[in-house]
């Protein structure tokens, strides 16, 4: 019987290709959608999962309070982790940690990598980094240790075993003492070198709550309640000892929160090594990969049901040789299951294809293996019988309701019931795409305003030197031989890059009106700054040579250091100073020193949040990148000849750049995948509901083949037979247009709230949707339209 | 094995009420060969409807076998018309994505006859209608006149008691009509009773009985053999 079933349903599938085509093009599209983005939404909801001691690891976050302003922040200091580990019972063991950047050279294999992991010893132990060589317990119990990831431990050492062998690092030599395997792409620590957390530096030897740096981590005994543990460090943290170990004022408090390690990555609003997963994105994910199926099921219930017309005289004659309705019903679901299963098999090819530009719309790095889990592919067989059933279903039904002296006299009239649901489903599928396209344009927009914006510095032709190991040493050689390249205009050099400061710092200014604290981002950076960045001072003037004077410690015994400020228009504001009067006022950040110049406001973080008051000063010590700006011409040459300057006078430094305005861009990445994947969710929705509309207006036009003749004999037109059969799916189309476009405005609204400078929704943008998705209906329905208008009447009369 | 006592059915739309059936009585008794004569719209087709439980009566009973069946429910209907009711229609009906040997194996499938039986069953079937050449084709593969012999061939497969026939040969040329005629009478010269519906006078002198009717009414009985 089913063999029967399924002999049937490949014949019928066969006989009638265009809406077969249209229907597994629609379901194998919606169908790799969903196989993707759930191998996306199974690897973020997987994160950190890995570790054995998942469950019992947390994440310390720290919230503070001074001078009446409340912070927080992923990052502690050195004391926290030993310290709570020794006075809280239910802790287990702690592991600070940071990564950095710096040459790795093993002879003439000299590499700059970012990803150097310092780790206290438990770190392996702790955490569940497959080691392939090495003991968890011993692989960093001493200082001159490093663990290598397989890939470096190849790119290092080849196809020799590493172990015992000697790596250069920061000066120093290691031995290396395990290999792991690379770190899984779902895990919030990624590293390629792990050595001791104690080899970053001095600093880092004395426990302190502040200079906050580190991310550290605590394993807590089995069976304890996270809140319970918080309770007794927020105990412990207002004891005297700790207030004044800490110089908290009175109201003033720091704590320290405890993030489960699975709730990092999805939940947490504080980023730590790598920028947190948004769980609202997939939320939209799974929105966006249900509606195309929704669409794609609509398409292959609309065309199954307009069919059955035609296949009235086949359920007629089996409900005589006695079929059941149960035998009819699973005949046609069989027919749909035929379908799916063919989309699926396609689906699970267009996967495999995409997957390449799925995993540059997500940032993520799927590897076409993944798809061939059996998990990916469980989840495919299940998606397979939902999808045959909720496309299956309505026309099994209509079908086998039917009553047989009824079908076999009449055939099936479209009755009124299954028109409104046809009607229903067109509705519904081109308001979903209305909505995307509506929402696509409105983000286009808005990036479009964010990359034009302009943010008060030209980030264009600014070139980014990272400065690495000794090359603070030779700061002024490097830059006065940058400054000789051709096409350089301009070279400074500062500690963060300009589109986004997070140095925080709070300042006193003192006047006639009294005592100003005020919490502000702060920049060291070196002179030429604002004139490189292209920034308007409107007061004032720009650090100089002799600004260096006040700052020196060697000729004053310090008695007269003063440290040189440029301030924003916001903090002058915030203050209360007019710009001219801030020029020569005293400012003091711990140390006091004169405002030589006020900059005009420019953005110094994304346009997600507003302009706050920012402090710059000198610092060239502080140096962390050189901006070199070029001409705009002849960039490869510049680079070409900036780069000889650097290898004449760093040689053992690889050298490695980018522009400032892919930091700016980095910035709204999110925003820019989810442009893409908007752009791509629109133009699939579009696609896919013209395809059922144009399969329906096939069907339509053959339904009402007779009609047409008779009114192109009584005398109709061209224009009116195109009318006739155009109009009722333009209506439709209208109808969705108008109710889609309020939900369209509500979400994008709050999309738009996300940032501080935005663009307002304009109605034009709607009435563009609305005629796009007019004209491409128009287009969609004109093809047999047109075709039925120019038949000859005499032919479609015959087929009677 | 049929009793029909005062049939009607009627036919509303929302304004008119149409009598198909008005108080209609006769028997057939097994192994009996039934033509049924009239105008269009004299109810004929109802009332085959009716016989071959395709449709329900409005009034009247109707017994098969003895039995009471106007009451059945669709289940019940469905159950004894695969058992005892074959059909051949005017427009044959066939299934064009069936072949042959399909078409005819259906009434089996939905009776639940084994696949080795049915193979059997059907090969029988279609070398008795001299069509076992043309099993594997599809129905739009063959003449008018070999379709109704595959139709005749399905309605018989399930050997039924009694075979419905509207207007069997009123789509075939008299060549291919004289043959299906031929094969009806084997059929009921083997012992099924026959109902058919016919325009054709020529065709009706096969019957032993033609029964006249006009407007839903029985207005003459004629016994030829």
């Amino acid at each position: 019987m089913i063999k029967n079933y399924f002999k049937i349903a490949l014949r019928s599938l066969k006989k009638n290709k265009l809406y077969t085509g249209i229907n597994i093009f629609g379901l194998s599209i919606g169908l790799s959608a969903c196989v993707l983005i759930s191998l996306y939404i199974s690897s973020e909801l997987t994160y950190d999962s890995f570790h054995k001691n998942s469950d019992r690891i947390v994440r310390a976050t720290m919230e503070y309070k001074l001078s009446g302003e409340v912070n927080t922040a992923a990052v502690t200091g050195t004391k926290v982790g030993p310290e709570l580990t020794r006075k809280i019972p239910g802790i287990d063991d702690y592991v600070r940690t940071y990564i950095s950047s710096g040459t790795v050279k093993n002879g003439d294999k000299v590499f700059a990598e970012d990803r150097i992991l310092f780790a206290d010893p438990s770190f392996f132990k702790m955490f569940s980094f497959n080691l392939l060589q090495g003991d968890a317990s011993s692989v960093l119990d001493a200082s001159n240790k490093i663990v290598l990831t397989e890939s470096m431990a190849k790119k290092y050492f080849g196809t020799d075993n590493p172990i015992g062998k000697i790596i250069h690092a920061f000066d120093e030599d290691f031995v290396v003492s395990g290999v792991c395997k690379d770190t899984p792409k779902n895990s919030q620590i990624k590293f390629d070198f792990v050595t001791q957390f104690l080899n970053l530096n001095n600093n880092v030897k004395r426990e302190q709550w502040w200079s906050a740096n580190w991310i550290t981590y605590f394993l807590l005994k089995k069976s304890v309640d996270i809140n319970d543990i918080e309770e007794q460090i927020d105990e412990y943290m207002l004891t005297d000892l700790v207030k004044k170990e800490a110089r908290l004022d009175d109201g003033d408090y720091l704590k320290f929160h405890l993030e489960p390690l699975l709730d990092v990555h999805l939940k947490s609003d504080l980023a730590g090594f790598e920028p947190n997963g948004n769980i609202t994105y997939i939320y939209v994910f799974i929105i966006i990969t249900v509606l195309i199926l929704l669409i794609a099921i609509a398409n292959y219930t609309n065309l199954a049901t307009a069919q059955s017309t035609t296949r009235s005289g086949e359920i007629g004659v089996r409900k005589v040789m006695g079929a059941t309705k149960k035998q009819v019903f699973f005949q046609f679901i069989s027919e749909a299951t035929t379908v799916t299963i063919i989309s699926t098999l396609i689906a699970l090819g267009i996967s495999i294809l995409l997957i390449p530009y799925f995993n540059a719309i997500t940032g993520q790095s799927f590897t076409r293996l993944e798809l061939i889990q059996p998990l990916p592919i469980l989840l495919l067989l299940i998606f397979c019988v939902v999808v045959s059933a909720l496309a299956g279903l309505y026309p099994a039904l209509v079908l086998s309701n039917a009553k047989v002296i009824s079908i076999l006299k009449n055939g099936f009239g479209s009755t009124n019931r299954n028109g409104s649901l046809k009607k229903a489903l067109i509705v519904g599928q081109f308001a979903i795409s209305v909505f995307l396209i509506i929402f696509t344009l409105i983000i286009v927009q808005q990036m479009d305003y964010v990359q034009s914006k302009d943010l008060g510095y030209n980030k264009d032709h600014v070139i980014v030197l990272p400065i690495r190991g000794d090359m603070l040493n030779n700061f002024q050689s490097l830059k006065e031989a940058f400054q000789q390249v051709e096409s350089v205009t301009s070279v400074t050099a500062s500690y963060e890059t300009p589109e986004f400061v997070e140095w925080s710092d709070g300042i006193v200014a003192v006047d006639e009106n009294g005592e100003h604290d005020v919490s502000v981002k702060a920049m060291p950076v070196d002179l030429d700054f604002v004139k490189t960045m292209g920034m308007k001072l409107v007061a004032g003037r720009d650090f100089i040579q002799t600004d260096f004077a006040l700052m020196d410690t060697i000729n004053s015994d310090n008695r007269d250091y003063r440290e040189p400020y440029l301030i924003n228009e916001t903090l002058a504001k915030r203050i209360g100073w007019k710009p001219d009067e801030a020029i020569g006022r005293t400012i003091s950040k711990r140390v006091d020193g004169p405002v030589f110049g006020v900059v005009e406001d420019f953005h110094f973080s994304s346009l997600h949040e507003p302009i706050g008051p920012l402090l710059i000063f000198l610092g060239r010590n502080y140096s962390r990148n050189f901006m070199v700006r070029i001409a705009g011409d002849d960039i490869q040459g510049t680079l070409h000849r900036i780069e000889s300057a650097w290898s004449e006078r760093v040689s053992a430094i690889p050298f490695d750049y980018h522009f400032l305005d892919e930091d700016y861009n980095a910035l709204y990445e999110s925003e820019r995948r989810s442009s893409i994947l908007f752009t791509v969710a629109a133009g699939l929705s579009v696609l896919l509901a013209c395809l059922g509309l144009f399969g329906l207006v096939a069907f339509s036009v053959v339904q009402r083949t007779k009609e047409i003749g008779i009114r192109k004999v009584l005398g109709a037109n061209l224009g009116n037979i195109m009318l006739l059969i155009s109009k009722n799916f333009l209506v439709l189309v209208i109808i969705a247009v108008v109710i889609a476009s309020p939900f369209a405005y509500w979400v994008s609204k709050n999309w738009l709230q996300n940032f501080t400078y935005r663009i307002e929704p304009q109605f034009y943008i709607f009435i563009i949707a609305g005629i796009l998705t007019v004209v491409i209906t128009l287009v969609t329905v004109s093809y047999h339209s047109l075709r039925a208008a120019i038949a000859n009447p005499v032919e479609s009369l015959r087929t009677e | 094995m049929i009793q029909i006592t005062d049939l009607e059915k009627f036919y509303r739309t929302e304004e008119v009420q149409t009598i198909a059936l008005n108080k209609l009585s006769f028997g057939v008794k097994e192994g009996e060969f039934v033509a049924i004569m009239g105008p269009s719209g004299c109810g004929k087709s109802t009332l085959l409807n009716i016989l071959g439980l395709l449709d329900d009566p409005d009034g009247g009973s109707f017994k098969f076998n003895g039995e009471e069946v106007s009451g059945y429910n669709e289940r019940k209907r469905s159950e004894l018309r695969k058992h005892n009711i074959g059909f051949v229609f005017q427009s044959f009906n066939l299934i064009d994505e069936l072949t042959v040997f399909e078409n005819v194996e259906l009434p089996l499938i939905y009776t639940g006859v084994k696949p080795a039986e049915r193979k059997k069953k059907v090969e029988a079937v279609l070398e008795k209608m001299q069509i076992m050449h043309r099993r594997n084709h599809f129905p739009q593969q063959l003449s008018g006149g070999q379709q109704q012999r595959v139709a005749v061939a399905r309605a018989v497969v399930n050997n039924p008691k009694l075979i419905l026939a509207d207007e069997p040969t009123g789509n075939l040329d008299s060549t291919n009509g004289n043959e299906v005629m031929d094969l009806l009478i084997d059929l009921n010269e083997a012992g099924t009773t026959i109902i058919m519906v016919t325009h054709s006078e020529h065709d009706a002198k096969y019957s032993h009985r033609i029964i006249r009717m006009l407007d839903g009414q029985k207005v003459t009985e004629n016994i030829l053999a």
